[in-house]
């Protein structure tokens, strides 16, 4: 069932079980998978059917530190949440993602790979992936990787009919809880606003959040201000170790083979180090993604290696006159080290129409992962000359030590953190199964409970971690 | 000047110094570079065989 407002739904008399709140990947599967076990479950969705500017306006906030993207464009508020601007490029977190490493503190998750791979088959379904096929070696330290691209499923239209024939689940759109409250053991309610305007209190037995990696945040931190700790008992970790995955174009490669690689329709490969290399350089994960080059900068790539390497330089200048695909831009994505000091915070100036605090998040990339950036290209670069698959060079603002540039990537849009998962509780939200600490009634879906980001993008593990939440929740609440 | 440099015919001394190139022979040669190694110059991640 599909209502438009809290009204509509309330004279409908249905009862729920269970309340998410946010019908993104994470929202919409955990509904399916309580719905598909006979457990009615409402979710309350913040927008409508399409995207709008009114409902948009929400999401505004500030970024201190780092350069970042408009908080109101980095994500979107309505039915299928931030899925709708999704590019649909799946990959789940290495095995190696989920080990602690020793040179990156506060790394390592209380759950392994193995934990989420029994749902990987659902996922797949889902997701409408084919087989991921192995990881390859191209040497000791790198691995050619494979990054799927995806039909980019747009989770509000791919499950509207079923979600409005089901009898277990209600959408109500439009709505959404401004804040929880909570009595330290268990959520007693939450304050709903509907169609632009207060529309009382709401109970359920269990609530999930999954308002996605930036408001799972301000919800809860909201909420556990106006409770005075009484939804989230144990705060120290809410909001902090907030990840992204920064990206640049970090330089280019001549190819001896562009061929050599299997690459996808765009013409792009991925490839990662191993865990070997990372130790031995304690560095983060990375992924570097090759792109065709256009003809001219190849033409301008070869004239600066003559500088240097003019035998070289003849050599891949007879390649090019027998190929033209032969150079490739080099763009790098790395796994942040996960600091405290990242975090979103309350505005204490600035509210939304409905009266809550804007985000104020604080970014700042570190010094280790700069090293990662340089390192990372030294690793494939000399992977790839060592082979003689090809020679890199390294953008020069990476190797004189520049600033970032502010006219790139930047990041994926991917909001990780901030309700993370772990057993300590100064240093996490939630507990292995995604429910908050102390809490009995309360959980967290989506990658706000990412302890660690890896370097891949985040909705293919995302969606695994719904199913598994999902399927712990059924158990749960169906006892 | 010392005692023995004293003693020392000038002939010996011209002898002596002619000689001095060839100790080089017993020197041990400079290592050859590795061609495979790899080197990073100008932000290129080269073998050091492309600088040939």
């Amino acid at each position: 069932m599909i209502f438009d407002s809290y009204e509509a739904y309330r004279q409908a008399g249905f009862k729920p079980k269970a309340c998410i709140l946010g019908s993104g990947p994470a929202g919409t599967t955990i509904a399916r998978k309580l719905g598909a076990a006979g457990i009615p479950v409402v979710v309350l969705e913040a927008g409508s059917r399409e995207f709008s500017d009114e409902s948009q306006d929400f999401y505004r906030g500030k970024t201190v530190g780092d350069f970042y993207f408009d908080l109101d464009i980095t994500r979107l508020r309505f039915m299928g949440g931030s899925s709708n601007h999704w590019a649909g490029w799946c990959r789940v977190l290495d095995s190696q993602d989920f080990e602690p490493k020793a040179w990156a503190p506060d790394t390592g998750w209380p759950i392994s790979r193995a934990d989420i791979e029994p749902y990987l088959g659902e996922v797949h379904d889902i997701l409408e992936l084919p087989d991921f096929r192995p990881d390859v070696p191209v040497s000791d330290d790198i691995r050619w990787v494979q990054l799927i691209k995806s039909p980019a499923v747009r989770f509000g239209e791919k499950f509207a009919d079923e979600l409005d024939k089901s009898k277990n689940i209600a959408v109500v759109l439009n709505t959404y809880a401004t804040e929880l409250a909570g009595d330290g053991k268990r959520v007693t309610g939450a304050k709903l606003w509907s169609n632009g305007q207060d529309a009382g209190t709401f109970t359920a037995d269990y609530f999930v959040t999954c308002t996605g990696g930036l408001e799972n945040s301000r919800l809860l931190l909201w909420s556990n201000q106006r409770s005075n700790g009484g939804v989230v008992p144990n705060a120290t970790a809410l909001g902090r170790y907030w990840m992204e995955h920064p990206t640049f174009q970090g330089g280019n490669a001549i190819l001896a083979n562009y061929n050599e690689f299997e690459v996808d329709a765009s013409k792009e490969a991925f490839f990662s180090p191993t865990l070997a290399a990372m130790q031995r350089l304690q560095i983060m994960n990375f992924g570097i993604r090759l792109i065709e080059s256009p003809y001219p900068n190849v033409k301008r790539l070869i004239a600066d290696l003559a500088c240097t390497a003019p035998d070289m330089a003849e050599w891949m200048s007879s390649q090019l006159d027998q190929r033209l695909h032969c150079a490739a831009q080099l763009y790098v994505a790395w796994e942040q080290a996960p600091l405290a000091s990242n975090q979103i915070e309350l505005s204490k100036a600035d509210v939304d129409r409905a009266g809550v605090p804007r985000i104020e998040l604080h970014w700042k990339k570190s010094p280790l992962e700069r090293r990662t950036l340089l390192e990372g290209l030294r690793l494939f670069g000399a992977t790839m000359a060592r082979k003689n698959l090809g020679r890199v060079r390294i953008d020069d603002w990476i190797s004189n030590g520049d600033d970032y540039p502010t006219n790139e990537e930047t990041a994926g849009h991917h909001h990780m953190g901030g309700t993370r998962m772990g057993s300590d509780v100064l240093k996490s939200v939630v507990d292995a199964n995604c429910k908050v600490h102390g809490m009995d009634n309360l959980y967290v879906g989506g990658s706000s409970v990412f302890c660690t980001s890896g370097q891949c993008n985040p909705t293919t593990t995302i969606t695994a971690l719904a199913c598994r939440l999902g399927e712990h929740l059924g158990k749960v609440i169906g006892v | 000047m010392s005692n023995f440099i004293r003693k020392m015919s000038r002939r010996a001394i011209v002898q002596a110094l002619i000689a001095l190139p060839a100790l080089s022979l017993f020197r041990s040669q400079p290592a050859v570079a590795d061609p495979d190694e790899v080197v990073e110059i100008n932000g290129w991640i080269l073998r050091r065989s492309d600088l040939a």
